[in-house]
């Protein structure tokens, strides 16, 4: 039994590359998730009924199927109606779609909290249901989202290693490579499941920075 | 001019306004006095189109707020100041005045910035601009408040019991303001708990009691013996007000 | 009837290898729920070094890639003690691992819950250490875990949809066979995402039903 995690310093370089696409890949996926979710959420609070089911049915379904399965379902059947899309928007759009499906309920639940008084305010200054919903619901909302949302980011990196199935080199399919080149999977793998760990935790300080400098603003003032 | 015609609304099975008639032509001062549950807070927010009206009819310079169409030409001639402030907490104060001037007037960002400014000058805010919310005293906040809703030009300016969540010290400032506002002939509705001040300021004095108008009348005569004391409701509750 | 067509008994094939995932999701639940409340007494008591060591493990195993831990677990372990690792003991090793990571969080929560002020004068009355736990933690404490450890449990029976990427003969592999067989993609992974639905629902609807017998009788009735 042989421990030696210096075989790896030569790949450092691959693995860093893999390391940047499951952040691109994330990034864009958090940006489609929020989109996603947001069009969701007004969905689930819009006074059309069949609009409301039609949410619900798409959270209930992206929510109890695995992720797996929605992407082998996106990555072989897209093909199939002439759409032939690369392995890394495929991930993309995919991680987007599962995400949107929980970062609705967050964004939902952001909106429902508005206090009711400053959505009066804007009514009667005769501002449109528009302008309402993008400059003072949808601002207020995101940042009282940020912690929640943080989350759904989290575990996007971590489900983002699903991504290797579908022959994506991110973190860790750049991994499963060098495994194969050094015959040291052990080592590889422990490596990989700390890096892991640690760039969520990263990311979850992140958040909290985040959370704290956008409702800086909005807290109150210790007198 | 406002007019209320036999307006009546039910929140539920409970009425809480029973046929209300009233009129408000411009540069009036008007002040709606009346116990908690009377029904003076519905009467405005069925003005400014908040409340929806079961019966009769409100027109603000003949625009219908029952019709969807009307409501908006109707809101754009008025502008209310919550009790509770309402401000946008993500927003400077400089943001919250100049939102509406922009995407309603369509005024262009730098004019829409100066009359801000000048009003925030008149408050005697004019160093707070760019400040949020949070960081104001509710005085503060409801003079924003203000400001916000004369950046809008209204005509007719509604105001809903805008010093009640304010301690004494605050009140005066704010009522100091409301009383140079209706000297220089903004047309003002009250909906208020200062007896005084409306006495002070108001040109007419408006008495809700149980969701009817029971008394309107200058407001000389209202404090009359012979005039609104005569009726037993309103010097009922002027009585309870004064031992307060 | 060309081979590449659909068969009845392709029916069987997708049951039995939703059989596999609930076999393998029930085991290792189980496992996980033992190993996970072990770990939190542990951590109620303050064994001293054993409570850090686990909860570093904890955290570890939660905020990493499941697929990483498989890959460890089946690559890895051979690789460094040159044994032999099945398939099927892989991936019932690292589910009941990851199961009790976040099982451990549950029953810490859950525990510290209860304040101390019902177990000091359960202790002054002179039940003994095992008697608190058994009759005025435990009964408690599972009222108050029950809805977090559902949605957990959903949640790890969609996660065991991935011993199919170490090769174990599972839902989702059996979807990787039939898609390559007859090329309806569309078709293969609705019918699967369809099958891993359901199982997640009565999950859920099973879950539930325990839910709200444990609060008939527990006193936390209105929280």
């Amino acid at each position: 039994m042989r421990l030696d995690l210096s075989i790896l310093l030569p790949h450092l370089g691959f693995l860093a590359q893999g390391a940047l696409l499951t952040a691109e890949a994330c990034v864009l996926a958090l940006v489609g998730s929020v989109i996603m979710g947001a069009f969701v959420a007004i969905a689930r609070t819009s006074s059309s009924a069949a609009l409301r089911r039609i949410a619900f049915v798409y959270v209930d379904i992206f929510r109890n199927v695995p992720f797996i399965v929605q992407l082998f379902f996106f990555y072989y059947g897209l093909p199939e109606i002439g759409l032939y899309i690369d392995a890394f928007t495929t991930g993309v759009i995919a991680l987007s779609i599962a995400g949107g499906a929980y970062a609705s309920d967050i964004i939902r639940a952001g909106i429902l909290a508005i206090d009711q008084g400053i959505i009066e305010a804007a009514e009667v200054s005769g501002l449109s249901r528009r302008v309402i919903f993008t400059r003072i619901v949808l601002p207020i909302a995101l940042r009282t989202s940020v912690r929640p949302l943080g989350s759904v980011l989290i575990n996007m990196i971590l489900t983002s290693s699903i991504l290797s199935t579908i022959t994506l080199n991110e973190l860790t399919g750049s991994a499963q490579i060098v495994v194969s080149q050094t015959y040291r999977p052990f080592e590889v793998y422990v490596v990989l499941l700390v890096v892991y760990a640690a760039l969520t935790y990263l990311v979850s300080l992140a958040i909290a920075i985040l959370h704290r400098r956008l409702n800086r603003d909005m807290m109150e003032a210790v007198a | 001019m406002i007019k209320v015609e036999n307006v009546k609304k039910a929140f539920g099975q409970t009425t809480v306004l029973d046929g209300i008639d009233l009129t408000i032509e411009p540069g009036e001062v008007v002040s709606i006095l009346g116990s908690s549950g009377s029904g003076k807070s519905t009467l405005i927010r069925c003005i400014n189109g908040l409340e929806k009206l079961n019966g009769g009819q409100i027109t603000v310079d003949e625009f219908d707020v029952g019709k969807p169409r009307e409501l908006a030409e109707a809101r754009k001639r008025s502008g209310t100041v919550f009790q509770l402030f309402n401000l946008y907490p993500h927003m400077t104060v400089l943001g919250n005045i100049t939102l509406a001037p922009i995407e309603v007037l369509k005024k262009p960002r730098a004019e829409a910035e100066a009359t801000a400014l000048a009003l925030l000058e008149s408050v005697g805010l004019g160093s707070r601009a760019d400040a949020y919310p949070a960081q104001l005293s509710g005085g503060q906040r409801q003079r924003v408040g203000i400001c916000r809703a004369l950046a809008m030009q209204p005509r007719y300016l509604l105001l809903d019991e805008v010093t009640s969540a304010l301690d004494p010290e605050m009140t005066a400032e704010v009522l100091a303001i409301l009383a140079k506002l209706a000297q220089e002939g903004t047309t003002m509705l009250f909906v208020t708990h200062e007896v005084e001040f409306a006495r002070q300021i108001s040109d007419r004095i408006v008495f809700l009691d149980k969701g009817r108008l029971l008394v309107d009348l200058p407001t000389q005569e209202f404090f009359a013996a012979d005039g609104g004391m005569a009726q037993p409701r309103v010097a009922q509750f002027l009585s309870k007000m004064r031992k307060d | 009837m060309r081979f590449a067509d659909f068969t009845a008994f392709d029916l069987v094939l997708l049951a039995q290898g939703l059989g596999v995932n609930i076999a393998l999701f029930l085991a290792t639940s189980l496992i996980g729920l033992v190993i996970g409340i072990a770990w939190a007494i542990v951590r109620y008591y303050r064994v001293p070094v054993l409570s850090e060591v686990i909860t570093f493990v904890s955290e570890l195993l939660k905020n990493s890639p499941v697929l990483v831990q498989l890959f460890l677990v089946f690559f890895g372990l051979p690789g460094l003690f040159h044994i032999r690792v099945a398939p099927v003991t892989a991936a019932t090793i690292t589910l009941s691992a990851n199961t009790a990571a976040f099982i451990y969080v549950i029953a810490v929560s859950a525990i510290e819950s209860i304040g101390r002020d019902q177990i000091e004068p359960a202790r002054v009355f002179g039940l003994t250490r095992w008697q608190v736990l058994r009759h005025v933690l435990a009964p408690q404490a599972a009222a108050f875990a029950v809805g977090p450890l559902i949605a957990l449990l959903v949640n790890q029976l969609q996660v065991t949809s991935l011993i199919s990427v170490i090769g174990v003969v599972d839902l989702t592999k059996i979807g990787n066979i039939l898609n390559m067989r007859t090329l309806k993609p569309f078709v293969v992974w609705t019918a699967v995402g369809l099958l891993y639905y359901a199982a997640a629902k009565l999950v859920a609807l099973l879950g539930t039903r325990l839910e709200n017998r444990l609060r008939a009788h527990s006193a936390w009735r209105g929280l």
